[in-house]
């Protein structure tokens, strides 16, 4: 706290990086805060800096800090938020943070529509492919020799994937060379988000 | 969103292995899929290749045994691109088989553009000694082939994936395959002027062995490539040094008696009093400097001999203990340290198996390696098998992917950075 000025400082770590919906319920945790204080930030592993949108962060008027080992850096200032002091006065500000909140659990719902609709379609799949392995017949087609062409040609396409939307495969745990090649093409210096 | 979820999706790893094609998107979690390196091409007329009318000029992928007729149409009509890393520029067969193996690989795992799907942001890795035309011909492979299910492209040397893929940023990484092997350090990016390049791999641990079943009266299976390699995977062993370990064999043959049946089928290999000779196949892919294998050589063996493809000299007899004494100390002085004490092998060239009662004798292939560099005095040496030998170059391709920033654009003169193709 500096004079009237709170600071919230909302800290991701490298882990956080493969949890889904981590980041937007950070961001829901610091706009639901915003009353309490004037200068919300969340705090990123340097490596997370690329990955993160600065344009939403600006317009959400939340702030971006980088860290690593060695240094923290401010990277994106957070737009102040004045309080208001009567409850019939209503900033521009505090009406896009309701916007935006609105917006999020939005997103976060269809978020969670998709997810079940996914599983339906995999489990309707799977009981399709079943039903079709239990009763393969020989076609008495004319095109005798493309009907057993189809029948015995292996299947090219494979499944998407065996990982949940947003996680990473186990190689990424502890990986410095992601902290690295994120650096690519990046003057020294101060990062910039997105 | 705020997270760029799309290098979550739609990262994808291509490794073009000397014998092997591993590729998927980020999504297949720790294993991608695999398919043999190489396609056929149908003979037009043939009554087969009519009834799969709808067959394309080369089949790659699982179909490619559906296709194969007789053992002498093979060595004609099966290609493999890379049996020795490198393509020539001329080949215009290799480099259909390769463009065949992209779309393959990209139709196996398709997207939906409704999605928020705007092509795969694809990760290729080559062999370090492959020179710029390679480079070229790949990525032009992409612009004009695949646009529809391409975002990005770009290319990695296969010993910078494999040590992202295990997570060390200075190291020396040893890839041995089939045809050939490579040593190249890394520290922060690969080293390019301190490659060496090796011309022996599996391949050679195959002829020696087929040599020793042709010594021990098993001439008549000595030219069935495939039950070579299974004789090789099954004898073979990895002596600590050859002297002690013929001798120690010679002394208690039965411990070290070589035998292996063929599964399936009525054959047998047992070689008896030759038993010692399982140790001369580990010892001639590390060092085939010894003067027992100049018998083999007088008596019509190929010497691995120095070869220069493209613009790499791939050494034929320089022993792995000296080819990376000789890479390392090309390196900057104050980095040579570092360099010893993280040296990574990958490849199926090193996988070896040791029997409990025969250790001491009987060595990995780390420990070979170090064995190979105290003897020339270098001694505070680490090295290892990566985790994961076979999938470490893919598993580099997707970190690479992930990480690398996407405005990052392709640079022909670092070779790095991402060329976009799709909108």
């Amino acid at each position: 706290m500096m004079g009237n000025e709170h600071t919230l400082v909302s800290v991701l770590t490298i882990s956080d990086i493969i949890q889904r919906n981590r980041i937007i319920d950070t961001l829901l945790h610091l706009s639901s805060l915003r009353a309490e204080g004037t200068q919300p930030y969340i705090a990123a592993p340097r490596l997370l800096g690329a990955t993160l949108d600065s344009q939403i962060l600006r317009s959400s008027g939340i702030g971006l800090l980088l860290y690593d080992d060695k240094r923290i850096e401010e990277t994106i200032k957070p737009e102040p938020i004045h309080r208001t002091t009567g409850t019939h006065q209503t900033s521009p500000s505090s009406s896009t943070d309701t916007t935006l909140i609105a917006e999020l659990a939005a997103l976060k719902l269809m978020c969670t529509e998709l997810e079940k609709n996914m599983s339906r379609m995999m489990t309707e799949i799977k009981s399709l492919q079943e039903s079709g392995t239990s009763s393969t017949t020989i076609s008495r087609d004319s095109d005798t020799g493309r009907a057993l062409g189809l029948l015995q040609r292996p299947d090219a396409t494979f499944q998407t994937g065996v990982l949940d939307a947003g996680a990473l495969p186990s190689f990424f745990t502890n990986n410095p060379w992601l902290d690295v090649l994120s650096k690519k093409g990046r003057a020294e210096g101060p990062l910039l988000a997105g | 969103m705020i997270t760029n979820n799309y290098r979550n999706h739609y990262t994808f790893g291509m490794d073009f292995g000397t014998s092997d094609f591993k590729f998927g998107p980020i999504t297949c979690g720790e294993n991608p899929h695999i398919v043999n390196n190489r396609g056929y091409f149908p003979d037009r007329k043939s009554l087969v290749y009519r009834a799969f009318e709808s067959a394309a000029d080369v089949i790659v992928g699982d179909e490619v045994p559906l296709y194969l007729q007789s053992n002498e149409d093979l060595t004609s009509r099966l290609v493999y691109p890379m049996k020795n890393g490198l393509i020539d520029k001329g080949d215009e067969s290799a480099w259909k088989v390769v463009g065949a193996l992209c779309q393959f690989g990209l139709d196996a795992f398709p997207a939906t553009a409704n999605n928020g799907f705007h092509g795969y942001n694809i990760v290729a890795s080559l062999s370090a000694v492959s020179p710029r035309y390679m480079y070229e011909r790949l990525l032009e492979l992409f612009k004009h082939t695949h646009s529809g299910n391409v975002r990005a492209v770009t290319v990695i040397p296969q010993p910078f994936a494999v040590a992202i893929g295990h997570g060390v940023t200075t190291c020396v990484v040893i890839e041995s395959g089939h045809g050939n092997s490579q040593i190249c350090p890394i520290s922060k990016y690969p080293i390019g002027s301190a490659q060496v390049a090796l011309n022996r791999g599996g391949g050679d641990a195959n002829a020696i062995t087929a040599e020793i079943l042709k010594d021990s009266g098993y001439g008549d299976l000595a030219g069935e490539e495939s039950l070579v390699r299974r004789v090789k995977e099954g004898i073979g062993l990895i002596p600590d040094d050859l002297d002690s370990a013929i001798t120690e064999a010679k002394r208690a043959p039965r411990k070290f008696r070589a035998k292996h049946k063929v599964p399936g089928t009525r054959v047998e290999i047992d070689l008896e009093q030759d038993s010692w000779t399982r140790f001369l196949i580990g010892e001639y892919v590390f060092n085939p400097n010894h003067e027992i294998f100049e018998s083999y050589f007088s008596r019509g063996m190929s010497r691995p001999r120095d070869v220069k493809m493209g613009e790499t000299t791939f050494r034929g007899m320089l022993d792995f203990g000296d080819a990376i004494i000789t890479s390392v100390e090309k390196c900057p002085v104050e980095l040579q340290p570092m360099l010893y004490r993280e040296i990574l092998l990958s490849g199926g060239n090193f996988s070896w198996k040791v029997s409990e009662s025969m250790e001491g004798v009987a060595v990995d292939a780390p420990t070979k390696i170090k064995s190979l560099l105290r003897k020339k005095g270098i001694k505070n040496v680490s090295v290892k098998m990566t985790t994961s030998p076979q999938f470490s170059v893919w598993h580099g391709c997707i970190i690479y992917g992930f990480a690398v920033p996407e405005d990052y654009e392709w640079d022909w003169q670092r070779l790095e950075g991402w060329m976009r193709i799709g909108s």
